[in-house]
């Protein structure tokens, strides 16, 4: 009974501050600004409309869909048969080079994405989408090589051996074979891509220019010292992260695995 | 399909470890080339924002700069290591304790996982703003309830007062990252084997006694993990802290990865900025490598044995 008690507690204590900005959203200014925290009112719909349709937020929204699905797709066409040469085959340097693509996934984005701004900038690529959906592949990439990894590597080798005694090629039994088998760990694996692109804030902050800026970058400039029109700025948050709680429900099986680096299977 | 029969080629003749070139000449552009950059930076005198500094050779005066005279960037070090320490004892505390109430006393454990994920999987961007919502001086809720419960008093705003706003910080990012640790500790005591318990069961300890000696040596390597990767992201954190105070009061939020975003993007100091940014990567590359140690240390109860296809 107090193991309840305490839970219930405890997931107030999460849940709540969610819980406000998703009200606050349909807030008229008057409710959001109360001296006293207002948690019954008549909720007013005005905010969504005003701040993705006519202040032009829609299309940050479009931005980020761009580049997090692109990021996700170079990711996994690159990352997959990488991931499947660890899972399968050995050869000298091996867990060196695994060891490298761990670290490119740990590197603070502070650090790489000076250096990258300079180097970018002396090439043209920044301002442009394609220098944030490159940015990202540094955690992306790493990620589904890990991930996927140990998706190949939980396929029992017998299913290539029987595989090939059917006749097909190894790359046939990559391809028909196994890629299919280990379809629910990609999926998982691709989700996951796309929330971490869509939630990234830093190398989109500095990449990329006004017209091109994903949405998370387009929040902190939301809030100004004062004056700040809460009711917006709830219904971005609330637009910028109800997608991917949804998404998360879809893989959470997979998640240990993921936040993990494949460490411990969930 | 072009791709796919070169991919069978390459599998079919023995040759597969070419697949993994486009992914290394990948993280050579976006991520090496970009490190050696820096590296070469912080010899340089580079400035965007001072007539003259174009880039010329400077040695190690940037270095020596850092190590001498650069008490504000010794600060941000401390600070972040301060807050490493805090959070990640907190919220190691905290996660443990209701993985382990999950564990023993909840049959839905799926279903309070998943309502327990929504701090973790938003956006550190919106996390930030959230709380700056929360924490308001004059409205915010949390505020609010925190005057009325006497925590603090009226004239009180906690993000402009510069003692009280790194605790605040620090319990957004406990609120936060919480969850993750409860997830994973989770997910490593459904793993445990069960005969250990049970032998224990059987020769009459109590529950406290094998807590200490079978779950805690079993989840030993776990708890490293969770440990190194919350100690990892935590001396990354940025994003909350930049839209929360952008460092201040004054420099007492100034962690490391606000303070080498100034230096580089507010004085455009890019030379010394490359030194910081520097520092930073190599202390989460040391930490990096003892969390891979420790993935072998976990590992090593079932590593699967290596057996050479071909």
């Amino acid at each position: 009974m107090t193991a309840v008690a305490t839970l219930v507690v405890v997931l107030v204590l999460f849940l709540t501050p969610y819980l406000w900005i998703f009200l606050t959203s349909f807030k008229t200014r008057l409710d959001a600004l109360a001296d006293v925290p207002v948690w019954t009112f008549s909720p007013t719909f005005e905010h969504y409309p005003k701040i993705f349709i006519d202040k032009g937020y829609l299309s940050l929204v479009w931005n980020s869909l761009n580049v997090a699905i692109f990021s996700t797709l170079l990711s996994l066409s690159i990352g997959v048969p990488a991931a499947y040469v660890f899972a399968r085959y050995d050869f000298a340097g091996k867990e060196d080079l695994f060891f490298f693509f761990l670290t490119t996934r740990m590197a603070p984005p502070i650090s790489i994405v000076v250096p990258m701004f300079l180097l970018f900038s002396l090439i043209g690529l920044t301002d442009m989408p394609i220098a944030v959906i490159l940015a990202h592949t540094t955690f992306n990439l790493s990620l589904v090589v890990w991930m996927m990894r140990g998706f190949f590597a939980d396929i029992p080798r017998e299913i290539d051996e029987a595989a090939m005694l059917d006749g097909h090629t190894r790359g046939g039994t990559f391809l028909i074979i196994l890629l299919p088998l280990a379809s629910p760990g990609l999926a998982a694996t691709a989700v996951l891509c796309f929330i971490l692109s869509w939630n990234e804030f830093l190398y989109a902050f500095i990449l990329v220019a006004f017209e091109s800026r994903t949405l998370t970058v387009g929040i902190p400039g939301l809030v100004t010292p004062h004056g700040t029109l809460w009711g917006q700025v709830a219904a971005v948050a609330v637009v910028a992260t109800l997608p991917i709680l949804l998404f998360t429900f879809l893989v959470q099986k997979h998640l240990v695995r993921g936040l993990t680096f494949g460490a411990i299977k969930g | 399909m072009p791709v796919k029969r070169m991919i069978g080629v390459v599998l079919d003749h023995g040759i597969a470890p070419l697949l993994l070139i486009p992914s290394i000449i990948l993280l050579f552009i976006i991520l090496v080339g970009p490190f050696f950059y820096m590296f070469w930076t912080s010899f340089t005198d580079l400035h965007y924002a001072l007539p003259g500094r174009e880039g010329s050779f400077v040695g190690f005066e940037n270095f020596r700069r850092l190590m001498q005279q650069d008490q504000i960037f010794w600060h941000s070090f401390l600070l972040t290591l301060k807050f490493v320490f805090w959070v990640v004892t907190i919220e190691f505390i905290l996660g443990f304790a209701l993985a382990s109430l999950l564990y023993h006393y909840i049959k839905q454990q799926r279903f309070i996982l998943t309502l327990l994920l929504v701090p973790m999987m938003l956006a550190p961007i919106t996390v930030g703003l959230i709380w700056k919502l929360l924490l308001q001086g004059d409205f915010g809720m949390v505020t609010y309830y925190m005057r009325m419960i006497g925590i603090i008093d009226l004239r009180t705003a906690i993000m402009s007062n510069a003692s009280l706003v790194m605790p605040a910080i620090m319990m957004i990012d406990v609120w936060q990252w919480t969850p993750f640790v409860t997830l994973v500790m989770l997910a490593g005591l459904l793993s445990l084997p069960k005969e250990p318990f049970e032998a224990a069961l059987m020769d009459g300890a109590v529950r406290w006694q094998i807590f200490k000696d079978v779950t805690l040596p079993l989840m030993r390597p776990i708890i490293a993990l969770v440990i190194l990767l919350r100690g990892i992201d935590a001396f990354k954190e940025f994003d909350k802290v930049f839209i929360l105070t952008g460092g201040g009061p004054g420099i007492a939020t100034e962690m490391l990865s606000i303070y080498t975003f100034r230096i580089n993007f507010k004085d455009w100091d890019l030379g010394y900025g490359a030194v910081c940014a520097f520092m930073v990567y190599l202390v989460v590359l040391i930490m990096c490598s003892i969390f891979y140690k420790a993935i072998y240390w976990h590992e090593g109860r079932a590593k699967p044995a290596k057996v050479k296809i071909s």
